[in-house]
């Protein structure tokens, strides 16, 4: 029970890291126009199980499995890069860091949005963990409905409705919050 | 609804109910219009509960809006959170100021920084986000280890590291400038003879890296950068790798695979293989693969590791010549390789980048003797017609039988057992150390003797240069002192396994003085000084005085610590060695019991147990107590077989262990198929062409001597000397060591002369090693010195016995088993040479200095009471004769 908890941040550890750096690479090249490349999660994700699949020691059961790790840890990543970006803006004393990506045009996300967005996923899982983690699937891990439905064992139709009633709630939740 | 009763059981109560209600009457109002009809709706099925139906008119309010964060995509998301960031123009970092951006890496941003007080500018690497995992803050740290041990002209190297306020690890390194290899060769036309010098001195920095244990593992043209000058710079190491032992079982190595460059990869890095140094051997020759025919071996892009490892299984790619066009397409100006040229070339870039890597370039070493080779225009050692040119040579070596076996060799041989004995011994420290301590300890110490998953980069190090290296390092690290103690007690302990006695000495004294300085004397470090400094003092001979310190390091640190630390039993272990050394074996056994037996019953690591039993039985060997030892050792292999699952070298050195306690009582044949078993082991764990294994050859080769198969042994020993100049270049102390065994081989032939010459070999190698001062130089010259004598050249063998006593005398004292050893053959030498007084003074004085000290059966005792005999009687003093005549017969009656 205990090795397992371990072994899982572990992996959980190992793919911060991989997911982090694959991410960060994609946005890098995307920034500078070097390739044709979409930051797109599923492509990600994909691209990470393929070359972690193939290494020694790596026990990850299933490509699902494996999804659902990553899904969790892009999650984490991203709400963590939130709060630290937060705390930056906010004036901390750590080292004054410049952004210096220009070519994002679009609308920035709101670090207190995602934020909001972690907190109220978090009340969700205390009443329906299964929802939470079709959220934790289809956002942050990018896996379509059809995988999603797999992942969680539920109808394709069912997926659709939860969706749409969790994602009501957790929207009316974060702006309560905010 | 299975889902929901499914989802309830493990939901704490009322909000999951509560959500199911929500989910419910939000679908439901889902189905009626917007508007009145769903308000009217809710607030009737809701009934009292006013909030749970404004919660759903709220979801009912946020369905119809499309601006939520999870309509948008989380690629957004993340190019928003992780766009890059990086200290502007002007910031300060520790004692630099940033002057620009300069390019993001792996893990980290890296900027050009300015150090104002000295005007120098440094290339500043920061993690970013160093919150994100443990995993990438620990190879940031890696790198920067990895990198402070690097002082090399080819490697950009470590100025400065630190953490920012905020904690953020950075580390300030030296600037290159210049264009990647296969970049520079194209726009500077460099005609082949221009691009292998470059591409040499990129395999300088990488040989140098192996000799300090690292591999560099993502070895690749953008990473060796040709500056203006024309000079190589080796960079990034940011996944490089320090060999360790027991890093083995954390698995950390696997993350790094999707790290690395894959069309540079070996094959054994694509499948996640264990990797050794062949792996930079591989990317290296697909590196001088592109220098020389302007591209890549393979096209391996957009496949997986998997896929790209078949097609390297699948054969060697096109010849590098074939696809220069009429043999230097790709390659312009310059004087252009002939066709003999290209065919060298071609066999040795395709032997660097062999997918098999038992047929690649054993080091980067061979590599560049080959690279060398060719610039000299001499045959390559990796053409196959020079090999089987070797082995045919090897094999019409003829040996002769000789089976007379004379008191004389018997003394040689006693003189190499001894010897190398004190080796294994080392040895066997040097693992249990590493089994107990701290990481830095257990790579300083593997680095010297043992234990190490993939053979090969230790071996070609010079040892002295790595040592001061490290000293000097430790001397730097200022800002964290008890990792500068701990750093100075490890490098200590080394020096000390390498016999540097003096040297050991000052840093232990050093380590020592600091802890007491800042911890008080009553502290566990200084407890652990007094323990090592201790042991230091039994080498030196100075046994009573090893064992008082010893003694206090016990008692202090049995009064800090808990009965069952680490730290107080590794002082018990070292109180029970220090009195084996002193021969007080009872004492010695009981407290090694005891360590054993308290290790057992703790949940200590069952690695920790099975050395406190290595080391009774150790005792139990030493006191002669062979049943006991051999009983111990069989417990402590089965141990070793279960932590290890088998076929592991603490394995093999355990079955090796009860070779030589066969060998000592006499069972050659045993202790031969003993000594094969180790070997099988060893050989299947780190190839054929480890030193280990060589290790293994040379004792399977005194077994065999043993036994007087002359002609087994030798091949067993050749095997062993060849690998081991192969590893570990020409003049290495295992090298000698080989040596002196075929010395001792050629002897028993009474090929006198040619053993001579193999001793002389063994003396000028530890002199190199270790000085001309070093007592292992005085064991070689001695065994030279006898051969002399064996020839009947008197005076020189005199003359060279006495400069060995000499030796032996400041090295190790008067008192010295050694120095008694080399007046008993000097005392030989005069006899023969007719000069009976000063023989009778000689072999007297040996004889005392031996009977104190040592069993009164071994060859020495025995052949300098032969010795006095034929000399008392030649002179006439038949009562001096006869007391030695009793002890001889003494010795040869049957035990009662």
């Amino acid at each position: 029970m205990h090795d397992n908890k371990k072994n899982d941040r572990r992996a959980l550890d190992d793919l911060f890291s991989a997911v982090y750096e694959e991410l960060r690479r994609l946005a890098f090249a995307v920034r500078r126009n070097e390739q044709a490349v979409t930051l797109n999660p599923t492509a990600l994700v994909n691209e990470a199980w393929l070359k972690l699949a193939s290494s020694p020691g790596f026990d990850v059961e299933s490509p699902l499995h494996f999804k659902r790790i990553a899904a969790r840890a892009m999650r984490q990543l991203l709400v963590e890069a939130a709060r630290r970006r937060l705390a930056t803006k906010r004036g901390g004393d750590g080292a004054q860091w410049v952004t210096f990506d220009e070519a994002v045009h679009r609308e920035a996300v709101s670090e207190r949005s995602l934020i909001a967005l972690d907190a109220a996923l978090d009340e969700l899982a205390q009443a329906e963990p299964r929802q939470a983690q079709m959220i934790e699937c289809r956002f942050f891990g990018g896996q379509s409905v059809a995988e999603t439905a797999a992942a969680l064992g539920v109808s394709e139709a069912t997926l659709a409705r939860d969706w749409r009633s969790a994602r009501a709630w957790l929207a009316q939740s974060m702006r309560h919050a905010g | 609804m299975a889902r929901a009763v499914d989802a309830a059981r493990r939901v704490t109560g009322v909000e999951s109910r509560r959500w199911q209600r929500l989910q419910q009457l939000f679908d439901a109002a889902l189905l009626l219009p917007a508007g009145d009809a769903r308000r009217t709706f809710l607030v009737q099925a809701a009934g009292e509960d006013a909030a749970l139906a404004a919660e759903v008119l709220d979801m009912l309010d946020e369905d119809a809006r499309e601006n939520s964060l999870l309509d948008r995509d989380v690629t957004e998301i993340a190019h928003s959170m992780l766009a890059p960031s990086a200290p502007p123009a002007g910031a300060r970092i520790g004692r630099y100021t940033v002057r620009r951006f300069l390019g993001e890496g792996g893990m980290g941003v890296v900027c050009l920084a300015e150090r104002e007080d000295l005007g120098s500018v440094v290339a500043i690497k920061i993690l970013r986000d160093a919150w994100l995992s443990p995993a990438r803050q620990r190879r940031f740290r890696d790198e920067q280890r990895v990198l402070a041990q690097l002082n090399h002209p080819g490697i950009a190297r470590l100025y400065d590291a630190d953490t920012l306020p905020d904690g953020t690890p950075w580390f300030a390194m030296e600037f290159v400038e210049g264009l990647p290899l296969t970049a520079y060769c194209l726009a500077h036309g460099c005609p082949v003879e221009r691009r292998l010098q470059l591409f040499r001195q990129a395999c300088e920095a990488v040989r140098y890296a192996h000799a300090l244990a690292i591999i560099h593992r993502d070895i690749k043209p953008s990473n060796m950068l040709v500056t203006d000058d024309g000079s190589v710079k080796l960079l990034d190491f940011g996944i490089a790798k320090q060999l360790d032992a027991l890093d083995a079982t954390s698995g950390h190595t696997r993350t790094v695979l999707r790290l690395m460059t894959p069309a540079y990869a070996a094959p054994e890095q694509l499948v996640g293989d264990k990797i050794g140094v062949q792996a930079d051997v591989y990317s290296l020759g697909v590196v001088l693969y592109e220098l020389l025919s302007g591209r890549l071996p393979f096209d391996l892009s957009d496949l997986t590791s998997q896929a790209a490892a078949s097609v390297l299984a699948a054969g060697p790619p096109e010849k590098p010549s074939s696809r220069t066009g009429a043999g230097g397409g790709a390659v312009a100006g310059g004087a252009a390789p002939g066709r003999s040229g290209w065919a060298d070339l071609d066999v040795l870039c395709l032997t660097a980048m062999h997918a098999d890597r038992e047929r690649r370039y054993s080091s980067v070493e061979a590599l560049i003797r080959d690279i060398d080779h060719y610039l000299g225009q001499e045959p390559l050692e990796a053409r196959p017609d020079r090999l089987g040119y070797r082995a045919g040579k090897f094999l019409r070596r003829h040996w002769e039988a000789v089976s007379v076996v004379t008191a004389a060799v018997v003394l040689g041989i006693a003189l190499s057992v001894f010897f190398t004995l004190r080796l294994t011994n080392a040895r066997d420290a040097a693992l249990a150390e590493a089994a107990r301590t701290e990481r830095v300890q257990r790579f300083m110490t593997n680095l010297f003797r043992g234990g190490d998953e993939t053979a090969g980069p230790r071996v070609e190090m010079k040892v002295t240069e790595m040592l001061e290296r490290g000293v000097l390092e430790a001397e730097m690290l200022t800002s964290d002192p008890p990792v500068q103690w701990e750093l100075m007690h490890n490098l200590a302990n080394v020096y000390r396994q390498l016999g540097r006695l003096d040297d050991a000495d000052a840093l232990h004294a050093k380590s020592l003085e600091r802890r007491t300085a800042v911890r008080g004397h009553d502290s566990p470090e200084v407890a652990e000084s007094l323990v090592a400094i201790g042991l230091l003092r039994i080498d030196q001979a100075e046994l009573e005085e090893g064992e008082r310190l010893i003694r206090e390091g016990l008692a202090l640190a049995e009064r800090l610590l808990p009965p069952d630390h680490p730290a107080v039993v590794a002082a018990r272990l070292a109180l029970g060695q220090a009195l084996r050394e002193r021969g007080v074996h009872d004492e010695a056994i009981a407290i090694l019991e005891d360590a054993a037996t308290r290790q057992l019953a703790s949940n200590a690591l069952p690695i920790d147990q099975a050395e406190a039993l290595t080391a009774l039985a150790a005792a139990f060997y030493s006191a002669g107590r062979y049943d006991e030892a051999r009983s111990t050792y069989e417990d402590v292999l089965e141990r070793h077989r279960a932590i290890t699952g088998g076929a592991h070298p603490l394995v093999a050195g355990d079955i090796a262990s009860l070779a030589a306690i066969e060998q000592d009582l006499g069972f050659y044949d045993r202790s031969e198929a003993l000594a094969r078993e180790a070997l099988a082991i060893n050989e299947s764990y780190y190839g054929a062409d480890s030193v280990h294994t060589a290790d293994n050859l040379t004792s399977l080769g005194r077994a065999l001597l043993y036994q007087e198969k002359y002609e087994e042994a030798g091949i067993a020993l050749e095997r062993a000397l060849s690998v081991q100049e192969a590893a570990l270049g020409p003049s290495h102390p295992m090298v000698a060591e080989a040596v002196n065994e075929l010395g001792n081989i050629l002897a028993m032939q009474d090929r006198f002369g040619e053993a001579a010459r193999n001793f002389q070999r063994s003396a000028d190698i530890y002199r190199s090693v270790h000085g001309d001062g070093h007592y292992f130089v005085a064991i070689a010259l001695s065994n030279v010195a006898y051969m002399n004598m064996k020839q009947g050249f008197y005076p020189e063998a005199e003359a060279l016995f006495r400069s060995v006593i000499a030796l032996f005398e400041e090295s190790l004292g008067a008192d010295n088993v050694n120095t008694g050893i080399a007046r008993i053959k000097l005392g030989r030498t005069l006899r023969l040479a007719g000069r009976l007084p000063d023989a009778e003074s000689e072999s007297l004085a040996g004889y005392e200095i031996l009977a104190k000290q040592a069993n009164p059966s071994i060859s020495f005792l025995r052949a300098a009471r032969d010795d006095l005999v034929l000399i008392y009687e030649a002179t006439n003093q038949p009562e001096k004769a006869a007391r030695f005549r009793a002890e001889i017969a003494a010795l040869d009656a049957p035990p009662l």
